[in-house]
């Protein structure tokens, strides 16, 4: 026993001592140095099992043949032209880009505006975070293409914003150029509100007045549409006075005129089915239900009424009212006939969306290939995005995964990500830029020592820290493990709640 | 109820008694103060990249009457003049520094029913800089840093209300007063507070763009209104009457921006092309500099580069590659934003003492910023952006009599900084008095502090008594001196009080006297006493006591 104690305490020890040494661990690569990979002109790949995406279904020894960031064609002995890049991709899968169609992984100054019942004015879009490792780190996972949602501490949120993920881009050049513009809704405890401890409670406080502040919202944005419709037009308006612009009734205005979707967060089926009661009411469809744990009983309304569902596969029980959630939700919502997709929700797990890709498959047999679907095809579907993204076939983008295995493997990883036809991430590129920075680190680090840099950091050291301001310090903990920036961890309450 | 007699009395005696009081009044001692002026035999950089070698500056009244090597001083004015060695650096004019956002705190007037219909807390476009809020206190730091002209900028919210060009004179805002509404302050980092609006980032950006359009609607409906009255009469949102000139383009929208992604982020909201969009920067400009370059917005900058990190310890290097690069790259910031053609001024802003000005534009300078370029930032360029190029900036006929006065350079490391001209008024910063003793050495002093008793503390200087440099020692923390300079037989030290958890500076004055100082001292903390004695003099040679 003792020789088997003392050895567990100097691993112990040997652990410790090895933390202590570890930095507050900042990643060494910024996307703002990060230059934009070139477009290949051409780029053919041989002989790889490519999981298309379409009715195709997974095609062995298949070329996939690029050209101008564009799919040209899939199948067998692809001709290719002359200068094309070849990429012998033998043993290899090819997989459309995973899409996310619900993280706000690179957002930045707050994940939800907490305060009003309807925040409809905010926009996602303002607040897109091109500096966040996130972006990386699920290129590395094999994700292209990422859906910004806001939270969900409101009846009706705010403007999301679809992203592909272009590491190194500015914030607009990681904008989805042309992808239908959407806004988050959310339902159950977090628009409500009713069970935590709130000095100043907030209407509603029920589910029911939930659904009534939605259907208030939507009367008056039909007064607002009314109102300008009234406006009249040319010569006419010059001595009437405009209604004045209401950017939060302007975007609902967009919901009922079948502009903007909406992508509601839900786990309850009794709620969820008043909401698309509601939407009925005012003439249009609800979207996708996000989450959605119990979706698998009410599968048949949410297809009559056209719902797509995008769920975890075993993610319940971190609330009351997720309680109800099992496996075999995905695959039940599918055979019901609702489009089914799976989404992350997380930073984290958006890097490994192949693994629940496999459990739908493990939960309810899902076939491999439509699993692989729900995490691409029909998650760009449920966007609105499903004839540019998702599938590997003429005309879409060159968004595409090359994996080492089968990609719903544990064992497999992603060898390379490409999107538009650039090649994004590259694990052997990736291994040999870890020498250049550690390079880069020690040559700055000689700099430093020597002095020669800067030398009035005397005077300025306090400058922009001042000693008697207290540093922020949120999560550090998370800073320690994962790298993110204190502008990155911003507190939010809702995000302790898992629960966006 | 007075009768007839007593009022009768009373008007007879009226000039008597206003007589008596007269005579009974301290007689005011009126002492000639001549309001004409000559600085001769001087140095003159009279704009960036220009100078007079040996010339003269007249000032009349607070205005410059004439500048020029061959000027026949006036009989009535007061002759400046430095007595000079060869060896000793010239005696150099340069135009009064302008600082081009300063920030002010603006006196609020307490709500006592909360925020009334039609206002957000945040919104305050309406505001303006006003007496009470002149800030005496700060303006003592711009001054001695060579800033005779500044812009007071009200300092929060989201939409914050325009500033003033003023002049950093004595007798507060009433006598230095240039403008009194210049342009329009905004930033994005106002919250409200976690349960109100807005809470975050995003919701600012929303509730600042609705703002923006509502104003353009108020403008639009009231004057609709004022021409077809029988219609409902449109609302009415206090305050935003204020924007019109800020949307108009006839003022700039300056927007204090907190980092990068800030920057690109208020460049998208403010887009309409009518508006002159100024930036305050952050230091990391150079990162995504093709994506601020495009419209060219003028950069306010801060250079309150990142201190080189500690990095001395192998087992405790606690330093990212983002770190370090920003150390490496923040120096060259200003340079790269002039070299891509976007117009540059400085600001102190950011630094937690404006001296430290001199020692990073120094740095900038040395990182490829143009010695004019830099100096045009903190002159020309700002007076030009203020409106007042015709009367500031320059040293010229005409001109505000707004100088500094400094012994050689003025954009080096540590410039010496010996008087400062505002309206023709003169403020001695530094007598020029030769060095008469050479303090370099070890001392040990005692700091007495009065009731809460002596602190012992080492001054090390080092250096020529022209050329000092030193560290104190105190309570186990060594911090550089940020000046010192010997002055017949007084050495004169400051210490930049934030390095020891206070705010401004603290100052040790001690006369020497062979071995032995005594002198006093002030700070952040009070008054105190100094006295102690030399230890050891350079050289490393033990002083026997």
């Amino acid at each position: 026993m003792k020789p088997i104690f003392t050895a567990l305490v100097a691993c112990l020890v040997l652990s410790v001592t090895g933390l202590s040494h570890a930095e507050d661990w900042t990643p060494d690569i910024e996307a703002w140095n990060s230059p934009l990979p070139p477009r290949v002109a051409a780029v053919v790949f041989r002989n790889a099992t490519v999981w298309t995406g379409t009715d195709d279904g997974i095609l062995e020894d298949a070329d996939v043949l690029v050209r101008d960031g564009r799919i040209v064609a899939v199948g067998q002995n692809l001709s290719a032209p002359r200068n094309a890049m070849v990429i012998d991709a033998s043993g290899y899968h090819i997989t459309p880009g995973v899409v996310d169609n619900h993280s706000h992984a690179a957002i930045i100054g707050g994940v939800n505006e907490a305060s009003r019942i309807s925040t409809a004015d905010v926009r996602i879009r303002d607040v897109i975070d091109s500096e966040s490792i996130n972006i990386y780190r699920q290129l590395a996972g094999g994700v292209t293409t990422i859906n910004l949602l806001h939270g969900s501490a409101n009846a009706i949120g705010g403007q999301m914003s679809v992203i592909k993920m272009r590491w190194g881009a500015a914030p607009s050049e990681l904008v989805f150029a042309g992808a239908p513009e959407g806004i988050k809704f959310a339902l159950g405890e977090n628009p409500k509100q009713s069970n935590w401890s709130n000095p100043d409670p907030r209407y509603p406080r029920t589910r029911s007045g939930v659904d009534q502040v939605i259907r208030e919202k939507f009367q008056l944005a039909e007064d607002y549409q009314r109102a300008l419709d009234q406006h009249p037009s040319g010569r006419a308006a010059r001595d009437v006075i405009a209604p004045r612009p209401n950017h939060e009734l302007a975007a609902i205005v967009e919901i009922l005129n079948g502009t903007r979707d909406v992508h509601s967060h839900t786990y309850r089926a009794d709620e969820t089915l008043a909401l698309m009661r509601t939407a009925e009411s005012f003439g249009f469809r609800i979207k996708t239900f996000q989450h959605i744990l119990e979706g698998y009983k009410i599968a048949p309304q949410m297809a009559a009424h056209g719902a797509g569902g995008s769920t975890f596969i075993d993610w319940w029980s971190f609330k009351p009212e997720a309680v109800d959630g099992i496996g075999f939700n995905p695959a039940l919502m599918h055979g019901a006939g609702v489009l089914t997709a799976l989404h992350s929700d997380n930073a984290e797990l958006a890097r490994r969306m192949n693994l629940d890709a496999a459990k739908a498959v493990r939960y309810g047999n899902v076939d491999p290939h439509v699993a692989w679907q729900m995490i691409s095809a029909f998650a760009a579907d449920q966007l609105g995005l499903g004839d540019r993204i998702g599938r590997l076939a003429p005309g879409f983008d060159a968004d595409l995964v090359l994996w080492n295995g089968d990609p719903l493997s544990v064992y497999s990883r992603v060898e390379q990500t490409w999107v538009d036809g650039r090649r994004f991430f590259d694990r052997q590129a990736d291994l040999r830029m870890r020498e250049r920075l550690a390079a880069e680190r020690a040559e700055l680090i000689a700099l430093a020592l020597n002095g020669t840099q800067n030398n009035a950091d005397d005077e300025s050291e306090s400058s922009d820290m001042p000693d008697d301001v207290p540093q922020r310090r949120h999560f550090s903990f998370a800073n320690h493990l994962t790298g993110y920036r204190p502008s990155e961890l911003d507190h939010d309450e809702f995000c302790l709640l898992h629960d966006h | 109820m007075p009768s007839r007699l007593t009022l009768m009395l009373s008007l007879m005696l009226w000039p008597v008694l206003l007589l008596s009081s007269l005579a009974a009044a301290e007689p005011t001692l009126r002492q000639p103060v001549p309001d004409s002026h000559a600085i001769v035999g001087v140095r003159v950089v009279t704009a960036p990249g220009e100078h007079l070698d040996n010339a003269t500056i007249v000032m009349r009244r607070g205005v410059i009457e004439a500048v020029g090597q061959n000027i026949t001083v006036p009989a009535d004015a007061r002759i400046h003049r430095f007595e000079r060695d060869n060896d000793q650096p010239p005696i150099t004019v340069y135009p009064g520094l302008i600082e081009p956002f300063f920030k002010v705190s603006v006196a609020e007037p307490e709500l006592e029913n909360g925020t009334p219909v039609g206002r957000h807390e945040l919104i305050n476009p309406d505001r303006v800089i006003r007496a009470r809020d002149w800030p005496t206190s700060r303006m003592d730091g711009l001054t001695r840093a060579g800033f005779t002209t500044a812009l007071l900028a009200p300092d929060h919210g989201l939409l914050r209300g325009s500033g003033a060009i003023v002049n950093l004179g004595d007798d507060g805002m009433s006598a230095n007063l240039l403008n009194a509404s210049f342009g329009q302050f905004a930033g994005l980092d106002g919250r409200a507070g976690r349960r109100q609006f807005p809470s975050s980032l995003m919701g600012a950006v929303a509730l600042v763009r609705q703002t923006l359009d509502d104003a353009r609607w108020q403008a639009q409906s009231r004057a609709i209104w004022a021409r077809n009255p029988a219609q409902p009469r449109p609302e009415w949102l206090e305050g935003l009457d204020a924007l019109a000139p800020a949307l108009a383009g006839q003022t700039p929208l300056v927007f204090e921006s907190q980092d990068l992604l800030d920057s690109l982020r208020i460049m998208e909201l403010i887009n309409d092309p009518a508006v002159n969009l100024v930036l305050v920067g952050h230091g990391a400009e150079y990162q995504r500099l093709s994506a601020l370059q495009g419209r060219r917005v003028p950069h306010i900058l801060p250079v309150n580069f990142p201190s080189t990190p500690d990095v001395k310890d192998e087992d405790d290097r606690d330093v990212s590659l983002e770190v370090l690069r920003h150390w490496n790259n923040a120096p060259n910031n200003p340079a790269r934003l002039a070299a891509a053609g976007i117009p540059v001024m400085f600001t102190t802003h950011g630094l937690s003492n404006p001296t430290q000005l001199f020692a990073n534009l120094a740095i900038a300078i040395e990182h490829g910023l143009d010695a004019n370029t830099a100096l045009a930032g903190l002159t020309t360029a700002p007076a030009e952006w203020l409106g007042i190029a015709d009367r500031a900036g320059r040293i010229a006929p005409g001109y505000m009599a707004n100088l500094v006065i400094v012994e050689g350079e003025l954009l080096t490391e540590k410039p010496s900084l010996t008087e400062i001209w505002i309206d023709g008024q003169r403020s001695v910063l530094t007598a020029l008095v030769a060095p008469a003793v050479d303090p370099a050495g070890q001392w040990s002093l005692t700091l007495g502090l009065g009731g809460m008793g002596d602190v012992e503390a080492t001054l090390n200087l080092t250096g020529t008594p022209t050329q000092l440099n030193g560290v104190l020692s105190i309570m186990g923390n060594d911090t550089p001196l940020s000046d010192v300079r010997v002055s017949g037989e007084r050495v004169i030290a400051n210490i930049d009080a934030s390095r020891l958890g206070g705010s401004g500076t603290i100052t040790i004055r001690m006369d020497i006297n062979g071995e032995q100082a005594r002198g006093s001292g002030s700070g952040p903390f009070g008054d105190f006493s100094v006295r102690g004695q030399r230890t050891q003099r350079p050289n490393t040679e033990e002083v026997q006591l």
